[in-house]
């Protein structure tokens, strides 16, 4: 099935947006408004839906004519584009959304057409798959690996390049002890959360 | 600049095709599905986090009322979304540099596509096809795909290793310690902020 690659589910959702002429904002320019001020970091939606690895909104206000001698034609809706790659199946990850990120869900999809809110999350479920186009081509250059799994590797790239600086010459007698202390600060260190930056601090800390 | 987060960039494009050739594409696409030498080709290019094609046929943008007004387009569209390292420039140039040929099979059924190599004209196809993203989000945001696989790498060596020299006698440890230095030295550059241009 071409929307997974590995363990990676590849999510494309085209969600007709709303059109509303009397509206003061249109309801496209309150999605991107509002999108404008959503935190990028793990502070915003995703960071608490924390098996997406990445993801993307977009507004799609028309197709695009490329010239002569192709047609012009135009859409008669403008389209919400939700983009991501999480890890795990489709109605979890939904799920997941609409109960870990409902405000940020409710303020961005409310300007879309069929929303049935998120209250309902077996309706909000069946909503999202009505405006899922399949996946034709998917890839996944690490498709076998978690976010947690990924960032718990990461942390460890980090201080094993640490440890390895700090420990320059030392004796077998003195190496080994220090490694094995080492091992004990990295297991019980706290992963880093999805979307910080603040891996290398984190690591600072723990060595 | 919402197309870009850290070390990560965020392309979408949209390209019309007459629908009699979405049906070539599909068996294309059906085809590298199975035999991967596109997926082998990015996984080579190793800067390509994700990234996907999607055929939208003329009939199947999402209509969820009636009150919404019915498309009566003429052309399928295929989209492109990918999340990349590095700047849009030296991305276009190593795709017509590298996949050139896979590129080719893939847009070739697209109204006005001009071929991926030279590459100005290329260039010019994907910036009018080109869409701007409105917000992005990875999990990982000072990480190329890269230093994802060597952390993996690091990774493994270190479980291997912790579990190898677990009650192992100082003298042989040194010599333990020697090989998994070896092994990891190449995996063990740093995260962080991106350079500035990327």
């Amino acid at each position: 099935m071409a929307n997974q690659s590995g363990s990676i589910y590849g999510l494309t959702i085209l969600s007709p947006i709303k059109d509303d002429p009397n509206a003061e904002i249109s309801p496209s320019l309150a999605i991107r408004m509002y999108l404008q001020t959503l935190p990028v970091d793990g502070g915003g939606p995703f960071g608490r839906v924390s098996n997406t690895h990445m993801a993307r909104l977009v507004v799609l206000d028309d197709v695009v004519y490329f010239g002569m001698p192709s047609c012009e034609e135009h859409l008669k809706s403008q389209y919400l584009i939700f983009e991501s790659n999480f890890d795990g199946e489709l109605e979890p990850y939904l799920t997941q959304l609409a109960t870990e990120a409902r405000d940020e869900v409710h303020n961005i999809w409310q300007h879309c057409i069929g929303y049935p809110g998120v209250q309902n999350v077996d309706a909000f479920i069946a909503y999202m798959k009505r405006c899922q186009v399949e996946t034709t081509f998917y890839f996944a250059d690490v498709n076998d690996k978690t976010v947690q799994q990924t960032l718990k590797a990461l942390q460890t790239q980090s201080a094993v390049a640490s440890f390895i600086e700090k420990n320059q010459g030392k004796r077998s007698e003195e190496l080994q002890p220090a490694f094995v202390e080492f091992m004990r600060r990295l297991n019980s260190a706290p992963r880093p959360k999805p979307g910080s930056t603040k891996g290398k601090e984190l690591t600072d800390e723990l060595l | 600049m919402s197309n870009i987060h850290g070390k990560a960039y965020a392309m979408n494009t949209v390209s019309p095709m007459k629908p009699w050739k979405t049906y070539i594409l599909r068996l294309g696409f059906f085809v590298w599905n199975h035999y991967k030498p596109i997926g082998d080709g990015l996984v080579q290019l190793s800067f390509i986090h994700f990234a996907r094609w999607v055929i939208v046929p003329r009939y199947a943008f999402p209509r969820l009322s009636e009150q919404q007004p019915k498309d009566n387009l003429q052309y399928d569209y295929l989209f492109f979304f990918s999340n990349f390292n590095g700047t849009w420039n030296q991305y276009i140039d190593a795709f017509s540099a590298v996949l050139f040929s896979g590129l080719n099979l893939i847009w070739r059924w697209s109204e006005k596509f001009p071929g991926s190599v030279p590459v100005t004209p290329f260039k010019n196809f994907i910036v009018r096809g080109q869409v701007e993203t409105d917000y992005y989000y990875t999990a990982y945001p000072h990480a190329t795909t890269n230093d994802v696989k060597a952390a993996h790498r690091v990774q493994s060596a270190l479980d291997d290793f912790a579990k190898l020299t677990e009650g192992m006698p100082p003298a042989k440890f040194a010599d333990a310690y020697l090989q998994f230095l070896v092994k990891v030295q190449g995996d063990l550059g740093e995260t962080g902020e991106a350079p500035v241009g990327t």
